[in-house]
């Protein structure tokens, strides 16, 4: 009884570390348990050109902000020949750093951002600033800011109306002669933007200027935007100022925030920066795991997606394994089928990754009735066991032979993936078939090749199967929930399904 | 009803696989105990320590240069047995039932040379009849004088009595008798007629061929019913001792009857199958239980043979 408990003890334990983390994988990093969802990622690349004067240059662009679940999954800078690449944070905001101690002539950064969406946009939590203090406008200007947010307190109830026809108002200075005198005025100070966001303000409006990049146009070539947030009393809405209207965030991506800088170039001049953005649509998993290896997640970085590719195609199939090994159990412990050798079927399974179910079927059945045949003969011959089999490994590579060259000839080069079987897994189940159909008969070499096969067959379209590939690869970690059902089945002492027709007649009236 | 639900099963107490493999064996049949009973040297040795019967041993052939003395040392004898200790599924098993010269006679009539039975000594121990492989020795053993009580049971050989005995407790037993179909193999999945034996009496108590009950030999047309061990107590009395000498809880012991030694024990299994269930018409597990109420009374062979007649017994 002790046993049992550790038992159960050790099964909870598994599953809840196997489905907790696979949980987290799914609502912290966005890993999707389906291998058909798929990521928008955009590929936004900024081009800085200046000229160099000859000495040491600094170049500092401000990095993105993560807004809205929009999340960068990798980035990477080029720059000339001589540039280090750093990021620093200066009062709570990362910026790219370029340095070199000398350059001359026409300088060329390219930074590049893979971001993409996670989760829903929005910004929640976001507590909305206090208004800016009154005085932003004085003598006529605070006349004409007032007259204008009545007029536009009138066009709308709500602070996202108010705040749309207040941007409408300031769009067509010629109907308006306030607009015009307070746009004249702020062209040359603070620009259009603070200003909306003053109006605001004295509106009673929070607003904030955003400056950023729009990810869903069509254009290619996109240029750095100012956009006006404001907070309607839950959450913040963004309003776009040429059109006056709200503009979906989920694709915006917010580069600049208040009154940060975007590029800073020391000891250069005439500096300018493009924009380009090209959007893909990439499995979910993969932009989850990019996400993860940039912010140095542990689960991920810990993880084969650290491996190189090769070695990660490897494990995809390693890691499947264990599946076959559970329908091995499931069929022998619950079901009760008889198999020659207990992973033999896992074996040939993959061979039949080669060749093709039905063809590997008839494949197998081929070369081991063959071998059969000639296994018999050396029954008589009454040999040692090791030799004996290396008689059988011998027949074996003739048979492959016999079987490719035919093949070959009749036009057709199926049986050539032969070869694809193992050889010694093959010998030594035409061994053991050979030794039970003398001890136990035709009819048990029958159940057990038959069996074999069948379960085979099953884990071949277990491996072949997307859904629970995906599902290996990008939860390792359900390798222990499979731990945990196998040691359950292992503690099974219930009858198995083949047992309740084989002990049918003694079956107790109820 | 082509299947039984699990609850009839239960309900008529039947053992299924599973359950004997993590409750009978794992919990009863501790791994290092296998050897006493798959090496039957060991067995033998154990066995002829603590008393109990069993054919008996002439001599081993351990190393090669034994078998260049085997004719002279198999001189003594008329007949005997030669067997794998390690063997697996009665392989390699050598029977002599006399001479005629210098050759000798197989039950068959076939007569071998004295090259013959050295091949078969030195192939023995060589590993070709031993499960794997291994290298193995011969043991050489006494011709059992079978007795005729069970004539025209069996299609061609003699057949054993298996008493299952659970914690030294004589829970089930059974007999199989080969048939043409079996090709004289006494394997119930092969066609062979399995006799529930009552442990009460040692009559039988029901037969089956294939899962199915029949009322005679399907070869000899022996009235199956009339099948009766005599001195059925001795029978499980020796079965029962072979708790104490082997340690195993779960364990199935073969038993021959020999003319003039009584019941022998032939070999000792410790993977015991369910077939006997079917051949009893009786699950294991009541008897299971009602052994456990009692196992710790710290009874001796007799009583728990005792009991057994009692608590089992049919008729």
């Amino acid at each position: 009884m002790k046993n049992k408990l550790q038992i159960r003890i050790v099964i909870s334990l598994l599953l809840l570390i196997g489905v907790g983390t696979t949980i987290y994988k799914v609502k912290v990093l966005g890993f999707s348990l389906s291998p058909e969802t798929r990521e928008t990622v955009w590929t936004v690349e900024a081009v800085i050109t200046f000229e160099a004067e000859g000495g040491p240059v600094r170049v500092q662009l401000n990095s993105p902000d993560n807004r809205g679940g929009l999340e960068a999954i990798d980035t990477k800078a080029v720059a000339n020949e001589g540039y280090r690449y750093a990021v620093e944070e200066v009062d709570g905001v990362k910026r790219a750093v370029w340095t070199t101690d000398r350059a001359q002539g026409p300088q060329k950064i390219y930074y590049q951002l893979n971001i993409y969406r996670r989760g829903s946009a929005g910004e929640g939590g976001t507590q909305p600033p206090a208004l800016p203090a009154a005085g932003a406008f004085s003598g006529p200007l605070e006349v004409a800011a007032s007259a204008l947010v009545k007029q536009a307190a009138a066009e709308g109830a709500t602070p996202v109306d108010q705040a749309k026809a207040l941007l409408r108002l300031l769009n067509s200075p010629g109907l308006n002669d306030n607009a015009a005198l307070l746009l004249e005025k702020a062209k040359a100070s603070e620009g259009t933007l603070a200003l909306a966001r003053n109006l605001l303000a004295v509106a009673g409006i929070p607003a904030r200027v955003m400056k950023g990049i729009s990810l869903n146009s069509d254009k290619k070539k996109q240029k750095i935007r100012g956009y006006i947030e404001i907070y309607d009393g839950s959450s913040w809405v963004l309003l776009d100022p040429k059109t006056a209207e709200a503009m979906s965030d989920d694709a915006f991506l917010l580069w600049q925030k208040g009154d940060e800088s975007l590029l800073e170039v020391e000891g250069g001049h005439g500096s300018k920066i493009r924009f380009s953005v090209v959007s893909s649509r990439v499995m979910a998993n993969k932009a989850a795991i990019g996400a993860g290896l940039h912010q140095g997640s542990v689960l991920v970085d810990f993880s084969i997606y650290t491996l190189p590719l090769a070695d990660q195609n490897t494990f995809k199939l390693l890691l499947l394994i264990p599946f076959g090994a559970l329908v091995v159990v499931v069929l022998r412990n619950l079901v009760g089928i008889r198999t020659s050798g207990t992973f033999m079927p896992i074996l040939i399974a993959l061979t039949f990754l080669q060749t093709t179910l039905l063809a590997g079927l008839f494949l197998f059945i081929v070369i081991v009735g063959i071998g059969l045949l000639l296994r018999s003969y050396l029954s008589r011959l009454n040999l040692l066991l090791v030799p004996r089999i290396s008689a059988v490994l011998v027949f074996v590579i003739f048979i492959f032979l016999a079987v490719s060259v035919t093949s070959h000839k009749l036009g057709s080069d199926f049986g050539l993936t032969v070869t694809y079987f193992p050889m010694i897994i093959i010998s030594w189940t035409i061994e053991r078939m050979c030794i039970l159909w003398e001890e136990e008969g035709p009819k048990e070499v029958l159940v057990q090749g038959g069996g074999s096969l069948f379960t085979a067959s099953l884990v071949y379209l277990l491996l072949k199967n997307k859904f629970i590939a995906h599902l290996t690869y990008s939860f390792p970690e359900l390798l222990l929930v499979l731990l945990a059902v196998i040691l359950t089945i292992g503690s099974y002492s219930g009858y198995r399904l083949t047992e309740l027709r084989r002990f049918e007649p003694m079956a107790a009236e109820d | 009803m082509f299947l039984a639900r699990p609850s009839q099963l239960v309900k008529a107490g039947i053992v299924g696989m599973n359950m004997r493999n993590v409750r009978l064996i794992a919990e009863n049949n501790p791994r290092h105990l296998y050897p006493r009973v798959d090496d039957k040297l060991k067995t033998k040795l154990l066995a002829r320590e603590a008393g109990i019967a069993v054919p008996r041993l002439y001599g081993v052939v351990r190393f090669q240069h034994h078998v260049r003395r085997l004719h002279d040392f198999l001189g003594r004898f008329d007949g005997f047995v030669m067997k794998p200790s390690k063997g697996s599924g009665g392989k390699g098993i050598l029977v002599v039932t006399g001479r005629d010269g210098d050759l000798y006679v197989k039950p068959s009539g076939a007569r071998i040379t004295e090259t013959d039975v050295r091949r078969h000594a030195s192939n023995t121990l060589s590993g070709l009849f031993s499960l794997g492989g291994k290298p193995d020795v011969a043991m050489i053993e006494e011709l059992v004088d079978f007795s005729d009580v069970f004539d025209g049971f069996s299609f061609e050989g003699v057949p054993d009595i298996r008493v299952i005995v659970y914690k030294g407790f004589p829970m089930m037993a059974m007999t199989r008798l080969s048939t043409r179909a079996s090709d004289g193999k006494a394997n119930l999945h092969q066609g062979a007629v399995g006799v529930g034996i009552d442990i009460g009496s040692g009559r039988a108590l029901k037969a089956v061929q294939n899962g199915r009950p029949i009322e005679r030999h399907p070869d000899t047309g022996k009235e199956l019913a009339s099948f009766f061990v005599p001195d059925w107590r001795r029978f499980l009395e020796l079965a029962a001792r072979c708790y104490e000498v082997t340690e195993l809880g779960y364990l199935g012991a073969d038993i021959v009857l020999d003319r003039v030694k009584g019941p022998q024990i032939l070999e000792l299994n410790a993977r015991p199958g369910l077939a006997i269930q079917v051949a009893n018409g009786a699950g294991m597990q009541p008897r299971i239980d009602a052994i456990e109420e009692v196992v710790g009374r710290g009874y001796g062979y007799k009583e728990r043979v005792e009991f057994s007649m009692q608590a089992f017994g049919a008729l």
